[in-house]
């Protein structure tokens, strides 16, 4: 499996850190761009994202792509996603494993769907025109849900997988996400992590989210929990050297506490990495 | 159930709220391990699809909360919302419509200051990611000889816009965004009363100031192509109690300052499409 190579620890690019990265160049290995928000015809947003690309490797994960709609492909969407893509030149593309609307509505939210074998036709068939439009492998991230389906006919990680190899695409392994979804709908986080095809997996995604006790809602707004940090230390035994980052999109801590969480994250690996080593040996 | 008829349903009750149109939904739920209720659950995408639009036009619209109040401000978002769903990928783009909603619906549309505000707080929105230009500086004019004057004429930035408000909107704007007091933010005057406005953005950053009736007029034809000489001509700035080109050149210099213009061209009296020559 032909794999991008893997940029390191990187970190969701926010309006709110634009002067603190320019002025401090922290260490961070790359940026992950949500690529609606500098879909634009020109102004800060992209100013700022030439000067930190200028410095810095940068991947594009949008949120409108819609891949599981029913509603046509948005070619005009695909389009401008292609033109930025031309002035980023981003180290890979992802969306989700979702939709986002029908009828030419957008609901700006990653929706659910069950996971029937029209589904996976249907959304393999997408990916592959967008690897066709795009002249590139998609990498494609497993969505946070609420509601689950007596229709499913097939489990999460069994849908990603078969969806994975079907339309040859890559993956993005959100460890949070798979987290808040066990949790909601009660199936065995690791059995997920151990079901996806780990050769495909090039990109962790981290972040926190708000326990409601009966569920909890993939809201991006704190640390990472004790829970996510541990599921992401298997994920990196089963996916080995794959980029990881941490997504925060709101309540805001200092750019030095998102800092703290990729340095916790580069212990865990020298951790594992050592105790590989060591069994190796 | 087919996936499209799913999505119609799901879709539905995202924008709809929970009701009898669920029940065919509601069957397809599996029950949450948890405990949690299928409408509780529902109600995460619901709420969570108003609750980010909500955010979008409280962002776009402070000055707009400000004179209008929480309660009226937050009953305007909620039914600009449910009569326009969004129909962009990128969200920003759905506050755009706000203007127009309250200009077209009841009771929105007899608030003329707070469809004024609306309209200022639109284009330094839409002024913040308009494309991209190099402006001009005032030293573009030296390569013209006096004799082209009269049929100078100007390209603008493109995120430059004109406004007739209400008077006052300026003046509540600026409080808003200083987060003074509510009770020390002068509402805009309903009524004939109008201030002139230009938008435009300088540096990355939006940037607005009033004009004078005159200077108005003139930056609007001038935006329309039509040539120093004939702006000097007009009516209107004739009636500006000034020597007409003194006083334009005046407005072209702040002009130049304030970073709207792109480009200077001769304009051929057969021709408005001369090539730029700076």
């Amino acid at each position: 499996m032909e794999k991008p190579a893997p940029l390191g620890y990187g970190l969701g690019l926010r309006p709110v850190y634009y002067d603190e990265i320019l002025a401090s160049r922290p260490p961070i290995d790359w940026f992950e761009i949500i690529s609606e928000n500098y879909m634009l015809a020109g102004g800060k947003p992209l100013a700022m994202l030439d000067r930190i690309r200028a410095d810095y490797p940068v991947v594009m994960h949008g949120v409108s792509m819609s891949l599981a709609s029913t509603d046509p492909l948005n070619f005009d969407y695909l389009r401008q996603l292609q033109a930025l893509a031309e002035r980023v030149q981003p180290a890979w593309i992802s969306d989700h494993v979702a939709w986002t609307g029908v009828h030419g509505v957008t609901l700006h939210d990653l929706l659910p769907i069950p996971y029937t074998r029209e589904s996976l036709a249907h959304i393999v068939e997408r990916i592959l025109r967008v690897q066709d439009f795009l002249k590139r492998r998609l990498v494609v991230e497993n969505a946070s849900t609420y509601v689950s389906f007596v229709d499913s006919e097939m489990s999460e990680h069994e849908f990603v997988r078969e969806m994975a190899e079907r339309a040859d695409c890559l993956l993005l392994l959100d460890v949070n996400n798979v987290f808040v979804s066990s949790f909601n709908h009660g199936f065995d986080p690791i059995a997920f992590i151990d079901g996806v095809p780990a050769e495909r997996v090039v990109q962790f995604h981290m972040a926190g989210h708000t326990n409601n006790e009966t569920h909890r809602v993939d809201t991006h707004d704190q640390p990472v929990c004790e829970e996510v940090w541990a599921l992401y230390e298997h994920a990196r035994w089963r996916c080995g050297d794959v980029s990881a980052m941490i997504e925060r999109d709101d309540n805001y801590p200092p750019l030095s506490e998102l800092l703290d969480e990729l340095q916790h994250m580069r212990d865990i690996d020298a951790r594992i990495a050592n105790e590989r080593a060591l069994s190796a040996a | 159930m087919k996936l499209a008829d799913f999505q119609s349903l799901f879709q539905e009750r995202v924008l709809a709220g929970s009701g009898e149109a669920d029940k065919p939904l509601l069957k397809k739920l599996r029950s949450s391990p948890r405990g949690a209720t299928p409408e509780t659950l529902l109600d995460v995408y619901q709420t969570g699809y108003r609750i980010r639009l909500a955010d979008f036009v409280s962002q776009d619209h402070p000055g707009l909360r400000a004179i209008l109040g929480d309660e009226t401000f937050e009953a305007l978002v909620d039914d600009y919302i449910d009569w326009r769903p969004s129909r962009e990928p990128n969200a920003r783009f759905f506050t755009t419509g706000l203007p127009d909603f309250m200009r077209e619906n009841s009771p929105w549309r007899d608030d003329a200051r707070a469809v004024s505000m609306a309209l200022f707080e639109r284009a330094t929105v839409d002024a913040f990611d308009a494309a991209d230009e190099t402006s001009l500086a005032v030293q573009a004019l030296a390569d013209f000889t006096p004799e082209d004057w009269p049929r100078l004429a100007f390209d603008f930035d493109p995120s430059l816009t004109l406004l007739e408000l209400a008077a006052g909107t300026v003046r509540a704007y600026d409080a808003a965004i200083n987060e003074e007091e509510a009770e020390k933010v002068d509402a805009p005057t309903a009524g004939d009363q109008v201030e002139y406005a230009a938008v435009w953005r300088v540096a990355h950053e939006s940037a607005y100031r009033q004009l004078e009736p005159d200077e108005y007029v003139a930056l609007n034809e001038a935006r329309a192509g039509q040539a120093f000489g004939d702006i000097c001509q007009m009516t209107a700035f004739q009636q500006a109690g000034e020597i007409a080109p003194e006083r334009l050149a005046q407005c072209l210099s702040s002009w130049f300052q304030d970073g709207m213009i792109i480009g200077v061209r001769v304009r051929d009296d057969h021709s408005s499409n001369t090539p730029s020559s700076a």
